[in-house]
């Protein structure tokens, strides 16, 4: 539990313009996002596990574009009815930089991760879109066995393999999206800062449309733009490292803010990663400062790189991104 | 231009000869005024007949552009041929039987018989839907002589029998028959889905190379050139089944569970499926 008087320290010390909801300074600022490609898939297999196995797979090595090739996260997992075959699976959401980038993570993914796993079929999450290719090149791993299918206007690929058939759609689309939403979460240590994280990304998975990349949907090393090293082209997030808190040149912090975890959140829609990020604002409010999250601020570049704009309190209006 | 969304046309009289309507359809009609429509002339024997001396015409009710295009016709025409050929857009009804050649190399739009066809229903046809509430002859889903391919795309229901060689040489699409097929149902098909719910004649699937046959009525008689697959088609089977069961009838009582499947014909290729429901 914190005590009052680091309550009142962390109000105190709170930008000019802040809110105060239940203890949590909402800072005046908002969250800097940015424009990417984005498609949806559905993986089915013959149980959730093996659902869950290839989805985890394909999914991995996802975290951020910066060195990944792709963002992507398991949307939420899906009961048998609501899936093309009957078949419980799980609902992908993949995000890159351009739609050429997207189209070859996506196969690379598709091919090493589900083609792969145990029983899997794959369906395109996304009726309205460019098309790219979903089972269209891996269907060549059949040798010339693979058989087409059109069954209501889509068309699916069987390819043998050695549990029966991978089946896969020929194509899924790619829809404009926002990526780069995002919550800082400020905490007077780092059980505390874990378990807002841990509410907060629970609460925002519930959003339909959203996917919070990191590991666990959160990531300590936010990044600024830039570095002294003219060969990278970004860097820790010095404004929030507890540890330069006397030292960097600008710092956002106090002495009783110890830990700090950010949120990122890849959308389909504005309106999916403005309903997100309300989410974890709420999650936190509703814990209150008293649970250690006395603070929640958000990642942006002066406003300048990024054309979404969601502003914390617009958010809490119900707003979206400006 | 047209106030209307279609016509009527009702037959006066059958005709002498076998009157061939290719070209009278629903959106080129629409976009005329009844005297056009009346003007517009169609083969009839060696000769050409206008519209107005065979049927009566009457506007449909209903404000052009709120709906597709349509055209309806009463009577019976199992003398007039190509009813439909070549359609791309909008909807043919047709209250009575019909010609050989129905919905010859069409593209898209309806068409839906209340009545029985001749030959060659849905022939190379490449989009759209024809449904036929009787029965059709020979060459349905077929190919024309000399031609390579038959149906290449779109869906045919036939709530009645099929004659022979339904779905020769066909290359894609969707069959669905009802009734019973004649003799050499899917022979030298190339690709596509035939589903049939009843019984069919002799030599089903000779020469098939590739493509699905669905039995969802009698078994038929296996021939020594298709033989059994073991694997787990479950997927495929399940895409499929919930597809067909849109269709009612035997098709909506499909068996969730995966059908016995044959390959063949070995003869040719081998890639060709028959599934037998269990």
């Amino acid at each position: 539990m914190s005590s009052p008087a680091q309550e009142t320290t962390s109000a105190m010390n709170a930008a000019p313009g802040s809110v105060t909801l239940n203890g949590v300074t909402i800072d005046d600022t908002f969250a800097e996002a940015f424009p990417m490609k984005a498609t949806r898939v559905l993986i089915t297999a013959h149980n959730e596990t093996w659902a869950r196995h290839a989805a985890v797979a394909m999914t991995g090595f996802a975290t951020s574009v910066i060195a990944c090739g792709c963002e992507a996260g398991i949307e939420r997992m899906l009961g048998a009815d609501e899936t093309p075959d009957g078949r419980p699976g799980a609902s992908v959401l993949l995000f890159s930089m351009s739609g050429k980038e997207l189209a070859k993570q996506l196969e690379r993914r598709v091919g090493q991760c589900v083609l792969t796993c145990p029983t899997t079929a794959i369906y395109a999450g996304l009726d309205e879109g460019e098309a790219i290719a979903l089972g269209r090149n891996l269907r060549f791993f059949g040798d010339g066995w693979q058989i087409s299918k059109m069954i209501d206007g889509k068309r699916y690929w069987r390819v043998p393999v050695m549990d029966g058939e991978f089946v896969a759609e020929e194509t899924t689309a790619l829809v404009k999206a926002v990526g780069g939403g995002n919550l800082l979460l400020l905490a007077r240590d780092t059980d505390a800062a874990l378990a807002g994280a841990e509410a907060a990304v629970e609460a925002m998975r519930a959003v339909r449309g959203a996917i919070m990349p990191f590991p666990g949907g959160v990531v300590r090393s936010g990044s600024k733009v830039g570095s002294k090293y003219p060969a990278l082209m970004a860097s820790t997030n010095d404004a929030f490292c507890p540890a330069l808190t006397p030292l960097a040149r600008r710092s956002e912090l106090d002495d009783y803010t110890r830990c700090v975890m950010e949120i990122v959140i890849d959308g389909l829609t504005e309106a999916d990663v403005s309903a997100a990020m309300r989410a974890g604002i709420a999650a936190i409010v509703a814990r209150g400062a008293a649970a250690g999250v006395t603070r929640i601020s958000a990642g942006n570049y002066g406003g300048k790189l990024g054309p979404f704009h969601f502003h914390l309190h617009k958010l809490l209006g119900g707003e979206g991104a400006a | 231009m047209s106030a209307t969304r279609g016509w009527c046309l009702r037959l006066k009289a059958q005709p002498d000869f076998r009157v061939d309507l290719g070209g009278v359809l629903p959106a080129r009609l629409a976009a005329m005024t009844a005297d056009e429509v009346a003007r517009v002339e169609v083969r009839h024997g060696n000769e050409r007949l206008a519209l107005g001396e065979l049927f009566d015409i009457a506007a449909l009710d209903g404000v052009a552009g709120e709906s597709a295009p349509e055209l309806r016709l009463d009577g019976d025409l199992s003398r007039f041929d190509a009813i439909g050929q070549g359609l791309d857009d909008g909807v043919l009804h047709i209250a009575g039987a019909v010609g050989d050649r129905l919905g010859l190399s069409m593209r898209g739009g309806e068409i839906r018989v209340q009545g029985s066809a001749g030959q060659l229903v849905g022939g190379e046809m490449t989009g759209g839907l024809i449904e036929v509430t009787g029965d059709v002859g020979d060459f349905a889903a077929g190919a024309l002589p000399g031609s390579m391919d038959g149906m290449r795309g779109g869906t045919l229901i036939v709530r009645g029998k099929a004659g022979a060689r339904c779905g020769d040489r066909m290359r894609r699409g969707t069959v669905v028959l009802h009734g019973d097929a004649g003799d050499f149902l899917a022979a030298r098909m190339v690709a596509g889905t035939i589903a049939v719910a009843g019984r069919v004649g002799a030599h089903c699937g000779y020469g098939m190379r590739r493509g699905t046959l669905v039995f969802a009525g009698p078994l038929p008689a296996v021939p020594s050139t298709f033989v059994a697959t073991h694997q787990d088609i479950v997927v495929f089977w399940t895409l499929l089944r919930r597809s067909l069961a849109y269709h009612g009838g035997p098709f909506a009582a499909l068996p969730v569970r995966a059908p016995r499947r044959l390959v063949g014909d070995l003869a040719v290729d081998g890639k060709g499926e028959w599934l037998l429901p269990e």
